[in-house]
């Protein structure tokens, strides 16, 4: 199967086509695409045409709520809403966390899909699951390198913004496939 | 039918809602931002869902976040509170595309009333008076040309939006040509509208505003006046009812005209009508705000009438179940808004931990707040704290209980506006009940504190 393209084997004029497409993303393209994300309720907003994809995801600040603001969280959610079907599922925090497992949260309120199954490698920002805000498809993506190892919800339950859908861990150092992970790219 | 509502607001007007809930045997979920996981309509809701980090425009602000939170929680109904989405045609269209219902006016009717000068037309239409004022502003000439045929003093507003944002008073042609791009702007950031149109300013003026509600059937009453002649920067602080401006007979005709004119345009569900006064009593109209108000609490003591209760009644499509003379206006009532602010240094807005806090009561009092001890006040949203509501069968006993429960307010940790209030029942203008909307900006909020120290 062909890879995609590289930049040793691209001619002239491909180069040429790349300097015209990206006067075009960053003059036209990606300043209509801040303002619909500003003006949306979205986190992150991706578009895909021919060879390009253009992902813009707002900037920190807000998201991407931190382990210790999580925890306060879950502490305080039984307490909060008994009962509550939401995250029914969220994790009581039983398992005692080690810095090598981080939590991936819903970057929205929504119904949650899981994409990756438990056992596959992730790479950092790769999408993990989804969840569907009014049928429009956020990205859950993996918290750190390492492998997914848990995943909380179910296809189809609702989450709500913030909540702790899976976890991934880094691979343990003294497995004997650890330094294989390190060196080769898993492609 | 509603069953199940989506609270899709924050601090105290959630609470309020929530109690609404409870009393009619409807389910409530409180919708939150990050920024809200510790407060109280969230600790004391049936169920609560956080639905986007503190910035608003990701949470509260987010239509999307909103539907979709009331859909997975099985809600059939969103109550939008004050503020925030709250008169937003779009979002109340989006609301019952989804197969929910909006609880306030339906889309078509909040469209209706969207533009503050073509609502002024219409219920001019209908009979209301209304102050001079010119049309949409197209460019500098043409504003310059209208407010000279107004007559200067003119007031630049905005036709989107309220809360006194993008709006200036102006003397003079010249400031008037200083000012305007500064207001289109401040409105372009504020409401996303950077129309603007002028108003005779006034220069003495009281703010009477009256209370409606109609149902779906076109059968309306209205719940007379409130006065919120006390203001600071067009931001209302203090407000009472009966007027003390107004006659007996004068108010029951503008509260009568008022109701006549909302059911002739079409209005729907509670709504609020504003005037100006001037000083020989004629009023005029100026707004319309299509949702409940903050300072309703004053309206629910003089009437016995559970409004947020009625809005929810009126969205599920139930008739008023009552007439005009089924509602009274009974003694006088006083809301002092308690804002975590200091007055003393113009009015900066304070955040951080309540560390000690008690609320007043006693015969006569409320007070509607979402603050407790430990509680931390977000840096994220208006300042507004709680309402202190007081009741008395006339103005003197109302300002009497006023005073003792201000006195039982204790707030620490916070700063809060508790001294402006109390500069007020202890001001000649207030208790002469001759207190007009310029009156704090003239004098100076630092001065008239002072001036009550002294006294006192």
């Amino acid at each position: 199967m062909p890879e995609p393209h590289r930049p040793s084997d691209r001619t002239a004029a491909d180069r040429q086509a790349d300097h015209a497409g990206l006067a075009r993303l960053s003059e036209t393209l990606v300043p209509a695409l801040v303002s619909k994300l500003n003006g949306s309720g979205l986190g992150e907003l991706e578009v895909r045409e021919g060879d390009w994809k253009v992902r813009l995801r707002r900037a920190p600040g807000a998201p991407v709520p931190g382990r210790r603001e999580r925890s306060r969280a879950a502490a305080h959610a039984p307490a909060h809403a008994p009962g509550r079907p939401i995250g029914a599922s969220a994790p009581t925090p039983a398992e005692p966390r080690d810095s090598h497992r981080v939590s991936a949260l819903s970057p929205a309120v929504g119904v949650f899909r899981s994409i990756a199954a438990v056992g596959t490698r992730v790479r950092s920002g790769d999408r993990i699951a989804v969840v569907d805000l009014l049928g429009i498809p956020q990205d859950v993506p993996a918290p750190i390198d390492g492998i997914l190892v848990q995943v909380f919800v179910e296809t189809g339950q609702a989450v709500e913004y913030g909540e702790e859908v899976a976890a991934v861990a880094e691979p343990v150092e003294v497995a004997s496939d650890a330094a294989d992970a390190d060196g080769e790219d898993p492609a | 039918m509603i069953t199940r509502v989506l609270i899709a607001n924050r601090g105290e007007i959630a609470l309020r809602i929530l109690r609404a809930c409870r009393t009619l045997g409807i389910e409530a979920v409180v919708a939150y931002s990050e920024a809200d996981r510790e407060s109280l309509p969230v600790m004391l809701a049936d169920e609560a869902i956080c639905i986007g980090p503190a910035d608003a425009r990701r949470s509260y602000l987010s239509a999307p976040a909103i539907i979709s939170a009331a859909m997975v929680t099985g809600c059939d109904a969103i109550h939008p509170g004050y503020g925030f989405l709250s008169e937003d045609d779009a979002f109340a269209d989006a609301v019952r595309a989804h197969g929910l219902t909006f609880i306030g006016p339906s889309a078509h009717v909040l469209e209706r009333f969207a533009s503050k000068e073509e609502t002024r037309r219409l219920l001019s239409a209908h009979g209301l008076p209304t102050i001079p004022g010119s049309g949409l502003l197209v460019d500098e000439q043409q504003a310059l040309d209208e407010a000279g045929r107004i007559g200067y003093p003119v007031l630049l507003k905005p036709s989107a939006g309220g809360g006194g944002k993008g709006m200036r008073m102006v003397r003079s042609p010249r400031e008037l040509a200083a000012v305007l791009p500064i207001c289109r702007s401040e409105a372009k950031a504020a409401f996303g509208d950077d129309s603007l149109y002028l108003e005779k300013w006034l220069e003495e003026n009281r703010h009477v505003e009256i209370q409606v509600a109609v149902d779906r059937f076109g059968h309306g009453v209205h719940l007379w006046e409130r006065d919120c002649s006390v203001q600071r920067r067009h931001q209302k602080i203090l407000e009472e009812s009966p007027s003390p401006a107004m006659t007996p007979a004068g108010r029951r005709e503008l509260a009568e005209r008022a109701i006549k004119a909302a059911v002739a345009a079409g209005y729907e569900n509670v709504g609020t009508l504003e005037f100006l006064v001037d000083a020989d009593g004629n009023a005029y109209f100026i707004e319309i705000n299509c949702r409940i108000q903050v300072e309703h609490p004053v309206t629910e003591m003089l009437t016995g009438i559970d409004m947020v209760a009625m809005q929810i009644r009126i969205a599920a499509g139930e008739p008023l179940g009552l007439n005009q003379a089924d509602v009274p206006q009974r003694g006088h009532a006083i809301e002092f808004r308690i804002n975590a602010e200091d007055a003393a240094h113009e009015f900066r807005p304070g955040a951080g931990t309540i560390e000690r806090f008690n609320a007043p009561g006693g015969p006569g009092v409320r007070f509607d707040s979402h603050a407790y001890a430990g509680y931390e006040v977000p840096p994220y949203y208006d300042s507004l704290l709680g309402k202190l509501v007081v009741w008395g069968s006339t103005r003197e006993a109302a300002i009497a209980r006023g005073r003792a429960a201000l006195a039982e307010l204790v707030v620490e940790g916070v700063v809060v506006n508790t001294p402006i209030h109390r500069a007020l029942l202890d001001s000649e203008p207030f208790l002469e009940g001759r207190f007009t909307t310029n009156l704090l900006d003239r004098v100076g909020s630092a001065a008239f504190l002072a001036a009550a120290e002294r006294k006192a």
